[in-house]
């Protein structure tokens, strides 16, 4: 029900639902699910977006059960998948990779004993193990949110960047935005890791400040560094000198778009409902013949005081 | 015992290489001096052992008996003088090349890994394999053979934690006999050990020396050393006072050496006590431990406590002071005690000496103020510490118990036991208590500190207090107390009065053998 | 403390001392660092900004020294100030309209903090002191129960003070008294007030005594359960402190508040010459093993010498070299 229009999956669903109706008395079928604990803000998002994909499903098709499991670490993860294998005779994977390298050589005997696949968000390191990819757009990311910069700023102005946990995600969205900005005269005066964390990207921010007289915008690269990014600005008093773009689209940074702060222009997507989409996807393969294999990429969009509003989910956690 | 000694003299001449001739000199310091910063502790010492000859150093606390034996095993290298080996000079560089020379110490603090069992440690460093595993078969075999020699029935699968301090002594020595020692050097094996397994270590000691080892040896009981040793050598603050043959060298003799002057009779007079009853144990019971034991202590009184090690006598009076769970009733004073809070044991007026210093009664990382007023802190400010007020009674205590260290900021590990005893006794009695359990009081400790510690102890009573003092010398109990309770497999065994102490008498009522039965025997 | 050195010469004392020094010695090269590599080091800002960031992790840290010192460790501390600042946060939103947004609800919202950390504190220290269960486990359990506590009142998401609220608890963090900020102050009271305590209280006495060796503190009729336990109780109601300080900077705790803060306290009071293994503390000293690790994090902010891939191992390596900086005496011997 939220950010579902990142894919028109509406369509989907209302065929899904007939397509279900039919098949619904023949056979039932299992559904693993498996992500990443949440333990920051988009990840709590995903969390609420797969429990409550979840919820709508089961009530919708009761021949289809799911099993979730949440993971803090790779083995982990790992462990659970096997587990949902063994224990719970699933017929269709979802599973969001908490790291690639791990994960590529157990989900590839998962999908040897002929179970569906589908992988979201991170890809893993071995092409073609997976039925489904559904992801959201890393470069896209880096790269709207560059082209912003370079509508402008120009030569000789002065950004720094808050970069995530350092991870292949992060270096494509960085390598995205440096490649938009790049020509353009903007100059990037230093890179620091946030890790996606408010503290640290609170920190990180006090000391560009501390070092740099002159910054006039700053990529956050995420909303939660973005806000501990803003509070730093705001105690060093800069706050008309500089804004900011976060990233992910969390619901306080929007409502601040909504409400046209001048701190915070843009925002860009990177929808955490995709793990919605990516399980209804599944749950359609099972109970119906369409054609759902290959590659969905949701793409990063930009959000502006404008259209801001399409993008406010208030009940959301996230 | 006596028998032993006599027979030493034709076992050694029974060693092929001494025929006819002194046995070969296996280790010899000579000239060997040490100091430690600006403390000289060894002044240029001689010292030589023979092959299949007993040899005993002896000397008060201080007088650099553990500093040489550390030298000779190569824990220490000397900063003056040589060490020669077979009449080879040899430098040891560290103790693990002496251990490679033949040479093995077993520390008065023993050397074990407690969480590994008896096998394991006897060989610790040298196991036995099978390809590339450990042969357990093989050493739990070797082990158990060893430890059998030595009398102790232990299984060899026994954790050193889980064993008793006279056990783990088996142990030492056995790792020792297992490495099949040249010098075994020996700081004070017997301190911890009852009679009996004493006799079992001298005979041992005895058939190390038939077989050709040289043994040094060094205890405070002085009778020990005139029954085994060969050659006796003493040494006084640091300085060689004099090495001989023990065949007619005296205790008195000894001490007198060890001391420098003459000794007066060890014991004081015994203190006489007042008729009114401080302390009523009645029925106390620890599970497992002891069972239903009643006594009375009575004002001025020194109580003797008696028995072998394990009797249940350490237990018992843990649980008096508070340090343990038991049931039964005590009254100080007329007074209900309960049981299991040192806290109202204190507040009664009782404090309790541990024999075990080193673990349970000072810390030996810190120094000697913060050890002193530990007990009795809340004397010295509820909220905030009185550090003037500390470094007074430390003054006082280093006055009145005559506590000898180098600086008072050093760590108390670093004094010797003597000193740590008398620290330990002035702690205990900062806090001022009426009735003091003293744990084997002089465990570990040189004549000259005993004798201060006895007159300490009659001092004590005297002045009103009430003393219980346990102890495994039989000497020392006879020598103190007018009553002495005895105990044995936690029951009080009986109890003896004047006249009717005597070494015999306690023994038999320690381990079950009654008056009639023994004359029938 | 000099009083625990094994031989009494007068060349070993001066040593030392300079042991002592050792790590304030490398606050000062680091400072030297600082201030050579980038003119901002030592602005007044900055060094604000340093002393204030540093006021959280201080703060328990100070509470963390008499943990280890009494031969205990809290691996809860990170979690549990994630715990509190939730519970703060949604107490404080639920006051609301009860005590309108004012000094009362700030103060509401301090006493809850302190009471919730003292009640976790307490948990902790009764189940190691009373049941007896070793403090390594205990307190792992606690962090992963303190965590995905805060998780499951965020519901996966952010706790966020309500924004007026928050407006006016704001100054708590960011403004002060003679333009020191409340961080700084109420980090320089724990710190003095803690040094105190261990060194001129019996209740620090008996913490260095219990470390040192339980059973001769037993028989020295130390209540060594309850000085155990106060340690934990102690460290609770600083993290609570600590909470309260940190809430009014972002106003809001996720799951991921606090994170590793249990390793940097630890760290903090190691680098500090406390030992792990418990009988000797010093408050001085974690205050500047405190701020040694938020140097070393602002120096490479400010310096951008290496790349920000390689944070963490310079930050390892200095910890490391300054406890074998400490440790060398000890070898040398």
């Amino acid at each position: 029900m939220i950010r579902r229009n990142f894919l028109k999956s509406a369509a989907l669903v209302a065929g899904l639902a007939s397509a279900g109706a039919v098949a619904a008395q023949d056979e039932s079928y299992t559904i693993g699910v498996a992500i990443p604990s949440a333990t920051h803000g988009f990840m709590g998002g995903l969390n609420f977006h797969a429990r409550e994909a979840i919820e709508r499903l089961e009530a919708t098709y009761p021949q289809l059960e799911f099993v979730l499991a949440t993971s803090g670490d790779a083995g982990k993860m790992v462990n659970d998948v096997e587990d949902m294998v063994a224990t719970r005779n699933i017929d269709a994977l979802v599973v969001l990779p908490f790291e690639s390298e791990p994960l590529t050589a157990p989900v590839q005997a998962v999908k040897e004993q002929g179970i569906w696949v589908t992988v979201v968000d991170r890809g893993l390191s071995v092409p073609g193990i997976e039925d489904l990819y559904v992801a959201g757009d890393n470069p896209g990311f880096g790269r709207e949110a560059g082209e912003y910069f370079v509508e402008q700023l120009g030569e000789g102005d002065d950004i720094v960047v808050l970069r995530g946990i350092p991870t292949t995600l992060d270096n494509e969205r960085v390598e995205a935005f440096e490649k938009a900005i790049e020509g353009s005269g903007i100059n990037v005066l230093d890179m620091q890791h946030g890790n996606w964390n408010r503290d640290d990207a609170f920190n990180v921010m006090q000391d560009f400040l501390s070092k740099y007289d002159k910054i006039d915008a700053v990529w956050a690269s995420d909303d939660d560094m973005a806000i501990g990014v803003l509070e730093a600005i705001a105690q060093a008093g800069r706050d008309k000198e500089m804004w900011v773009v976060g990233g992910a689209g969390m619901k306080e940074i929007i409502k601040r778009i909504m409400d046209g702060d001048p701190q915070l222009p843009i925002n860009v997507t990177y929808p955490p409902a995709q793990i919605a989409t990516a399980i209804e996807l599944t749950a359609l393969a099972m109970v119906s013949d369409t054609p759902v294999t290959g590659r969905f990429i949701i793409g990063s969009q930009r959000v502006t005081p404008e259209n801001a509003k399409d993008f406010y989910f208030p009940e959301s956690p996230f | 015992m006596a028998a032993n000694k006599r027979q030493t003299p034709a076992m050694a001449g029974s060693i092929p290489v001494a025929s006819g001739r002194e046995p070969p000199t296996v280790l010899e310091a000579v000239e060997i001096s040490r100091r430690f910063g600006p403390v000289q502790v060894l002044h240029g010492v001689p010292f030589s052992l023979r092959a299949g000859e007993v040899h005993a150093l002896i000397g008060e606390n201080g007088a650099g008996k553990s500093t040489l034996m550390k030298i000779l095993a190569g824990f220490l290298s000397p900063s003056g003088g040589r060490l020669e080996l077979e009449s080879e000079p040899v430098e040891f560089n560290g103790h693990q090349s002496a251990e490679d020379a033949g040479i093995l110490m077993i520390h008065q603090e023993f050397n074990l890994a407690m969480q590994l069992s008896a096998a394991e440690n006897i060989f610790l460093g040298r196991e036995r394999r099978r390809g590339i595993f450990l042969d357990h078969r093989a050493m739990l075999e070797e082990a158990r053979s060893l430890l059998a020699r030595l009398n102790c029935h232990v299984d060899p699968r026994t954790r050193i934690q889980d064993m008793s301090v006279p056990n783990r002594q088996m142990v030492e020595i056995a790792r020792a006999l297992g490495r099949r020692a040249k010098v075994l050097i020996m700081d004070e094996p017997t301190a911890v050990l009852t009679n009996r397994e004493t006799e079992i270590l001298l005979e041992q000691i005895d058939r190390l020396r038939s077989e050709g080892t040289a043994v040094l040896f060094t205890s405070h009981k002085l009778d020990e050393v005139q029954h085994i040793a060969d050659r006796v050598t003493v040494l006084r603050d640091g300085h060689h006072i004099l090495t001989r043959a023990a065949e007619g060298f005296g205790e008195n003799a000894m001490a007198e050496a060890m001391v420098g002057r003459e000794l007066s009779d060890l014991f004081p007079q015994k203190p006489t006590p007042q008729p009114d009853v401080v302390l009523e144990a009645r029925d106390v019971s620890v599970p497992g431990l002891v069972e239903g034991a009643s006594f009375r202590l009575k004002r001025g009184e020194v109580l003797g406590f008696s028995g072998l090690v394990g009797a249940g006598r350490t237990e018992l009076m843990e649980a008096i002071a508070g340090l343990r769970a038991a049931t039964g009733t005590l009254e100080v004073n007329g007074k209900s005690v309960p049981f299991g809070s040192v806290q109202a044991a204190r507040k009664a007026g009782l404090a309790y000496l541990t024999e075990d210093r080193k673990e349970k009664g000072l810390l030996l990382g810190k120094g000697l103020r913060e050890n002193l007023t530990l007990l009795a802190l809340e004397r010295f400010g509820r909220l905030k510490i009185d550090r003037v007020a500390e470094e007074r009674a430390l003054d006082q205590a280093i006055e009145e118990f005559d506590i000898r260290a180098k600086d008072r900021t050093v760590a108390v590990g670093s004094l010797s036991g003597g000193n740590q005893q008398k620290l330990l006794l002035a702690k205990t009695m900062l806090a001022d208590p009426q009735i003091v359990i003293i744990d084997e009081p002089t465990r570990g400790i040189d004549i000259g500190t005993k004798q201060q510690i006895y007159d300490f102890i009659a001092e004590l009573a005297r002045s009103g207090k009430s003393v219980i003092v346990i102890s495994s010398e039989l000497p020392e109990v006879i020598g103190l107390a007018d009553r002495i309770v005895v105990m044995g497999r936690g029951h009080i065994a009986g109890e003896l009065t004047g006249s009717q102490i005597s070494e015999d008498a306690i023994l038999r009522l320690a381990m079950g053998v009654a008056e009639d039965q023994k004359e029938t025997a | 403390m000099t009083e625990t050195t094994a031989t009494p010469n007068p060349v070993r004392e001066r040593k030392v001392n300079l042991h002592v020094l050792g790590p304030v010695l490398a606050l000062v090269a680091l400072i030297l660092l600082g201030a050579f590599l980038n003119s901002n080091f030592l602005s007044y800002g900055n060094v604000t900004n340093v002393l204030a960031r540093s006021a959280f992790i201080g703060i328990i840290a100070v509470g963390m020294t008499f943990v280890i010192t009494a031969g205990g460790i809290d691996l809860s501390v990170g979690s549990m100030a994630a715990f509190v600042a939730g519970v703060m946060i949604l107490a404080m939103n639920a006051l609301i309209p009860v005590l309108g947004i004012g000094v009362p609800l700030v103060l509401a919202g301090m006493a809850v903090a302190l009471v919730t950390g003292l009640a976790a504190g307490l948990l902790n220290g009764f189940l190691i002191s009373k049941v007896g269960i070793e403090a390594f486990i205990v307190t792992l359990g606690s962090m992963g129960i303190y965590r995905s506590l805060t998780t499951w009142l965020a519901d996966g998401g952010t706790l966020s003070l309500d924004y007026a609220a928050r407006s006016f608890y704001r100054p708590v963090y960011y403004d002060g008294l003679l333009g020191i900020s409340w961080p700084i102050l109420v980090f320089a009271l724990v710190a003095i007030l803690g040094e105190l305590t261990m060194r001129h209280t019996p209740f620090g006495r008996y913490c260095a005594a219990l470390g040192a060796n339980e059973q001769v503190a037993r028989y020295s009729a130390v209540k060594v359960d309850r000085i155990r336990m106060g340690t934990y109780v102690l460290l609770g109601m600083l993290v609570g402190l600590a909470t309260i300080m940190y809430v009014p900077r972002l106003g809001s705790a996720s799951g991921s508040t606090g994170v590793l803060w249990e390793l940097e306290a630890i760290a903090a009071v190691i680098i500090g010459g406390t030992v792990l293994k418990g009988g000797s503390g010093r408050v001085w000293g974690t205050v500047t093993g405190v701020l040694i690790l938020s140097l070393i994090d602002n120096i490479l902010n400010l310096a951008s010498i290496v790349s920000p891939y390689l944070n963490g191992a310079i930050q390892g390596v200095i910890v490391i070299l300054a406890v074998v900086l400490q440790r060398g005496r000890k070898s040398a011997d």
